[in-house]
């Protein structure tokens, strides 16, 4: 999520001095992303420059100058909401990398290892849920944020357990075929995604 | 008060080659007005553990106490009794009674229990409206939302003064808002001072408790500590997992 | 939650009292109306079974005419002739003695242009005893001269109105109603008031007395007692219909089992469920018991409606055949009542075997909805033995007391149900042999009687209704073999429907108090065969001699042995070559000259007191002196002798009368043979002319033939194995539904489900169709053991029919039924 566009929708609504953009935006993004005030007239300047807002005057900088935002911008800002995210190319993934290390490393467990990080995913999970059950009554944004929170890492819990299931029943099928698909995983899943990049 | 305790728990199924270890030395405790998950992966025994915890089985070997009572040499009737007093389930998908409206299948254990219909009813009601179901008492379970029958389940298993409710999978059929309110209402019955335990495979349903049970091969695993509260997430931002590199 | 319930009930112990018992019984009544269309077939037959049983016993104990038919409310009718001359003064004095009497006064009168007649009575319509005996049924009754009521068929013959004149013998009546006798509606009559009748045929009076009342009554006066009138032998016909409908009951129980258990399997989640709840096992069990209760009080409570209002219905219907008026309300209340409750009562025990398996399961497994696994078929077997021989013992006991002339009807019923149950366990143990047995078979058929094994209750109860089905069918065929192979005590036909039989002297024995004189009794004949229009008359002659078997303990020759008067051959079309010379007896009795120990006893025998009359236990026979007996007689089988029972069917030739120097005890009847069958006027007027005169006679009775009762006993059995088949094949195979759709997922087509439902059909209809027969050939042997006698003479072609042709028809059918896809592939029910 960019700032920029966060900005051009809230400026979509009607003209708004800077220290408001700053108040909605937090208010918005249920307070899970602060934001420092520098950023946000950065930001701005650069929306100014490209034509996507305009000030009411060119008098001073700071809190209580207004912007309201071009039709340009708006155009932008409709574009943007339909520009799906990159999500087609695999992030490099620390967690997988750990799991994968840990799987060929002698003398260590990796189920072990794979619950230490579910346990460590399930208690952040519940710190988010309790945040959820104690605010989001209250708190549309909030919620909404706190359950992307949630899947993202029930998402990873998940890829955990497939992987412990899929460890196991490799242990369990004799050595000879179990071995095979082992020793060249991350030449392969490097040599895909470089070929994406 | 330790509502529910399980000491040393093991129960087998089957004889010789056939021979399945379900549970293995179970020890666990839920104290009253805890919520505790019991998460594992299918096979792990969780659900056994749930029917020998709610005296639905018997265990091989080991003691379960209820609100401080021992199980071993109750008779059926007298676990029946427990069960209509203190124990209260909810399943996946198969909870009220067909041909009972909201109202009597919420009012059942107590009439079961021995108290008059009309008195049974009352409380029933009260009961729906604290969980906000009052204007679906009259309808029957196949009038009623997949969400609206694991509520009335839910309301069915705390009415009377239950101190322990049993969860199976609660929310499994259901979309995550449904499964949402139907863990609020678990969580609020835990504030009430009920003991609770929800087993289940699904971290988003374990993460509503305050401690979370992993089971693996019928024994316990691991288990989380109890959170440290939502401020710690807003105060310094989300914390950065040992693997979940961002 | 937060809702007090601090004060718990003590004292409760640990069931929940009656709140926890009532909240049971409420759901069952709930769960009973949302699903009472899946127990339709249980509903159904016991609503039938109910139903049926209302009606017929309704029907039962108003079809034979009421016991006082006759008498009003009397207990005595004398009858005096109208040639007596002293009539007036014979009244008088008859009235002086007994103080209140009715007298009737009947004068003859011919209607012109018919043979029918009617008779002109005067009596008091508000006398003291005929009160009964006549009704009105439009107008009023006459009151003085020149008034008269007349029945319809009168009124029709005569072309009468209410209100016209109508010229008889020189008087002129004003027909002013319409009247009728309610207890006989043949009787036709016009009806005058007392004293209006100037020369009467025939003056009857009702009389009250006590039978020890001596009387010297005048010349030529008939004295009848009610009490002397024959009263149906033993059990009445409404206890006939109770046991009828007790076996009926005990097979709707079978299929009630199979239905509740079906049932029970369907609602075990929620079972389950319940027990979860904290609901103790007698709290589950009491919801399918109850359930079986509300089945069993809807579908009595419907039945008994039904039975009503078809008896309402037919009612009029049974006045007209039975020619009497009969009261709507007039049933055998205590009969009805027993039958809706031993309705009720079994559905509710139907209901409990289902109920016991579903509490005594653990929760768990209910809950995940395992059905209890069966327990060993050798257990069962072996109770199922053990109830199968008391019931056979019981049977054994019964047929010995039948013998010796007791009833013995509590040990048929007891051992019928005995049987029964027995059977049942016994079906489980063939059930659990039916899935090994099918390995080799085609994977449908395997499937087929695998599921049939798996579910054994439902299975088993269908297997045992089936059997029940088969096993009475066979044993009324075993029976009745048996009995009409006897060639000594003859069972059958007695006589042909135009035949009838004027009893003027002894009979089988029995002899009247003051027999006719010849003279008479050839003018009773005379007159009754003049009331048939009919001149073929056969004279019958018994002589002192009958024909005895020393050596049997139970049966005996039975019949009338006649004597084999020319008359009497040529009648039958015997020429005297057609009689090999020296013959003794000449009989239709196929078998008979083959009997052994046969002795033909005509001297004092019984009356030296060497042996009681025919039946009783038989004296040594060589002690039978040749003064009194012929042994082995010498014995010709004749066809064209009349089969019937209680026609000349055995008669002693004159070679035998004059060798041994019979006394004639001179002549015993007149056998009168019509064109036509008899009519029920024809044999009404026949009783009256005979009766007059104190005569009897016999016509046709209902008793049916052998081969009447072997194909209605067979059809009869297959009908009901049929109906439970097509029941009970239909409500296993709909559960199944689920094995279907898996089947047609697995590409499995029209053929697969017809194989599937045929061999469902055509193994229950087998192993059903041995096992009756098994043991109806054990309860056969069992009942007949007492009395030696051969049961080689097996019907085999209904044999065959049931044992073959039944599963054979019923997997034909069920293949063909079964090829459109059921409604239950595409849903499920819904829990």
């Amino acid at each position: 999520m960019s700032v920029r566009h966060a900005l051009l929708a809230l400026l979509s609504e009607g003209p708004k001095y800077g220290l408001q953009l700053r108040e909605e935006f937090e208010a918005r993004t249920g307070e899970v992303w602060p934001l420092n005030v520098g950023q946000v007239y950065t930001t701005l300047q650069r929306l100014e420059r490209d034509g996507l807002v305009e000030s009411d005057d060119a008098g001073e900088d700071g809190p209580q100058k207004g912007f309201r935002i071009t039709a340009d911008g708006a155009q932008e800002l409709a574009g943007w909401l339909r520009t799906p995210p990159d999500l087609s190319s695999p992030p490099r993934d620390e967690l997988v990398i750990k799991v994968l290390v840990a799987m060929r490393l002698p003398g260590v467990d990796v189920h072990e290892v794979v619950q230490v990080h579910r346990k460590y995913l399930v208690e952040l999970m519940q710190e988010w849920t309790r945040l959820k059950e104690d605010e989001a009554d209250y708190d549309l944004p909030l919620a909404l944020a706190v359950d992307a929170e949630l899947f993202r890492l029930d998402s990873v819990i998940r890829w955990l357990d497939s992987a412990d299931g899929r460890l196991r029943r490799a242990a369990g099928d004799p050595p000879g075929r179990a071995a095979s698909p082992v020793p060249m995983p991350m030449p392969r899943l490097r040599r895909k995604a470089g070929v994406r990049r | 008060m330790t509502a529910l305790e399980l000491r040393r728990v093991s129960k087998d199924y089957g004889e010789g080659p056939a021979e399945v270890h379900a549970l293995r030395d179970i020890d666990l405790s839920v104290e009253a007005g805890a919520l505790v998950a019991v998460m594992g992966p299918s096979g792990s025994g969780k659900s056994t553990l749930l029917t020998i915890a709610g005296s639905l089985e018997d265990p091989t070997s080991g003691e379960v106490l209820i609100g401080g009572t021992a199980l071993s040499g109750m008779s059926r009737n007298d676990k029946a009794r427990l069960r209509r007093r203190s124990i209260g389930y909810v399943f996946q998908d198969f909870n009220l009674l067909a041909g009972l409206t909201a109202a009597e299948n919420v009012a059942l254990p107590l009439e079961l229990d021995g108290i008059a219909a009309r008195k049974a009813r009352v409380t029933s009601m009260a009961t729906l409206e604290e969980l906000g179901l009052a204007d679906r008492a009259s309808r029957f379970p196949d009038e009623l939302s997949g969400g609206e029958r694991q509520r009335v389940a839910i309301a069915r298993a705390v009415v009377g003064e239950r101190r322990l409710l049993l969860t199976d999978e609660p929310t499994g059929a259901l979309d995550s808002a449904n499964g949402e309110a139907v863990m609020r209402l678990v969580r609020a019955a835990c504030k009430r001072g009920v003991a609770g335990v929800v087993v289940t495979h699904d971290a988003q349903l374990a993460s509503w408790a305050d401690r979370v049970v992993f089971l693996r091969d019928g024994r316990v695993a691991d288990q989380t500590s109890p959170p440290p509260g939502p401020e710690s997430l807003l105060a310094s931002g989300p914390r950065q997992a040992p693997g979940t590199g961002q | 939650m937060s809702t007090s319930l601090r004060e718990r009930p003590a004292g409760l112990g640990t069931g929940g009292g009656v709140p926890a018992r009532r909240a049971m019984v409420r759901w069952a009544w709930r769960l009973f109306r949302r699903e009472w269309r899946q127990q339709l077939l249980v509903l159904a037959l016991l609503t039938v079974a109910v139903g049926g049983t209302i009606l017929g016993a309704a029907v039962a104990t108003n079809t034979p005419p009421p016991a006082n038919r006759g008498f009003g409310t009397a207990n005595h009718l004398v009858t005096l002739p109208g040639n007596d001359p002293h009539l007036t003064a014979d009244i008088a004095a008859i009235r002086r003695q007994f103080g209140i009497v009715d007298v009737i006064e009947d004068q003859t009168i011919a209607i012109r242009g018919s043979v029918n007649t009617f008779d002109l009575r005067a009596q008091n319509p508000s006398g003291p005893y005929g009160g009964p005996m006549l009704s009105l049924v439009a107008g009023h009754y006459p009151a003085g001269p020149g008034e008269v009521a007349v029945t319809s068929a009168v009124a029709s013959a005569l072309s009468l109105r209410i209100g016209d004149r109508w010229h008889e013998g020189g008087h002129a009546w004003r027909v002013t109603g319409m009247v009728e006798d309610p207890q006989n509606l043949l009787d036709q009559f016009a009806l005058v008031a007392p004293g209006q009748v100037s020369t009467p045929d025939q003056v009857s009076i009702l009389l009250d007395s006590s039978p020890a009342a001596r009387f010297h009554f005048p010349r030529g006066a008939q004295v009848q007692s009610i009490y002397s009138h024959p009263k149906s032998s033993g059990i009445s016909a409404a206890v006939i219909v109770l046991i009828l409908s007790t076996v009926c009951l005990i097979f709707v129980g079978l299929v009630a089992v199979a239905g509740f258990t079906v049932m029970a399997q369907r609602r075990l989640r929620a079972l389950g469920m319940l027990g979860a709840l904290g609901a103790t096992d007698r709290n589950i069990r009491l919801v399918m018991v109850a359930n079986g209760a509300v089945v069993g009080i809807v579908a009595t409570l419907l039945g008994a409606v039904l039975g009503f209002l078809a008896w309402i219905a037919y009612e009029p219907h049974l006045e007209t055949i039975t020619e009497h008026r009969i009261d709507l309300l007039s049933l055998p209340w205590w009969t009805i009542g027993t039958a809706m409750a031993l309705a009720i009562v079994t559905s509710v025990l139907a209901a409990r075997r289902p109920a016991r398996s579903a509490a005594g399961l653990p929760v768990v497994a209910a809950l995940s909805g395992r059905p209890a696994r069966p327990q060993p078929a050798h257990h069962s077997a072996l109770l199922g033995g053990l109830i199968l021989v008391i019931g056979l013992l019981l049977f054994a006991f019964a047929g010995s007391s039948n013998g010796n002339g007791g009833s013995g009807s509590l040990e048929i019923v007891l051992g019928l149900v005995a049987i029964t149950i027995g059977s049942v366990f016994l079906a489980s143990l063939a059930i659990a042999v039916l899935g090994p047995a099918g390995r080799p078979a085609p994977i449908a058929v395997r499937l087929a009687l695998r599921d049939l094994a798996r579910y054994r209750a439902r299975s088993g109860a269908a297997l045992g209704a089936v059997s029940f089905a088969v096993f009475l069918a066979v044993l009324i065929c075993i029976g009745a073999s048996y009995r009409f192979s006897d060639v000594l005590d003859l069972t059958g036909t007695n006589l042909a429907p135009n035949q009838l039989i004027v009893y003027t002297g002894c009979n089988n024995g029995a002899c009247p108090a003051s027999p006719p004189a010849p003279a008479q009794a050839r003018a009773i004949e005379a007159r009754v065969a003049a009331s048939l229009g009919t001149h073929d008359v056969l004279a019958l002659y018994t002589t002192s001699a009958t024909l005895w078997r020393a050596s049997t303990r139970n049966n005996n020759f039975t019949g009338t042995l006649y004597v084999a008067t020319p008359a009497l051959l040529r009648h039958y079309g015997i020429t005297p070559s057609q009689v090999s010379p020296g013959t003794d007896i000449l009989t239709s009795r196929a078998g008979l000259s083959s009997v052994t120990h046969l002795n033909l006893i005509f001297g004092n025998y019984f009356g030296n007191g060497h042996a009681g009359k025919g039946n009783g236990p038989g004296a040594p026979p060589a002690s039978c002196p040749a003064s009194d007996c012929l042994a082995s007689p010498k014995i010709q089988t004749i066809s064209s002798l009349p089969p019937y029972v209680d026609g000349p069917n055995t008669v002693i030739t004159a070679h035998a009368v004059h060798a041994l120097g019979l006394h004639l005890n001179g002549l015993a009847g007149y056998l009168i043979q019509t064109s036509q069958p008899l009519t029920k006027k024809q044999i009404y007027d026949a009783q009256q002319i005979a009766g007059a005169a104190g005569a009897n006679i016999e016509t046709k009775s209902a008793q049916p033939s052998l081969s009447q009762l072997l194909d209605s006993a067979t059809a009869f059995g297959l009908l009901l194995a049929f109906a439970v088949l097509a029941m009970t094949v239909g409500l296993i195979r709909a559960e199944t539904a689920s094995d279907l759709r898996t089947l047609a997922a697995a590409g499995a087509g029209g053929t697969t489900r017809r194989t599937l439902t045929g061999a469902t059909a055509g193994a229950l209809g087998l192993l059903g169709g041995l096992l009756g027969t098994a043991v109806a050939y054990l309860a056969g042997i069992a009942w007949f053991h007492s009395t030696p006698g051969n049961l080689t003479h097996v019907p085999i072609v209904n044999l065959a029919i049931l044992i073959i042709g039944m599963p054979l028809a019923a997997s034909i059918v069920g293949w063909l039924l079964a090829g459109r896809e059921p409604p239950t592939i595409a849903r499920q029910p819904i829990e």
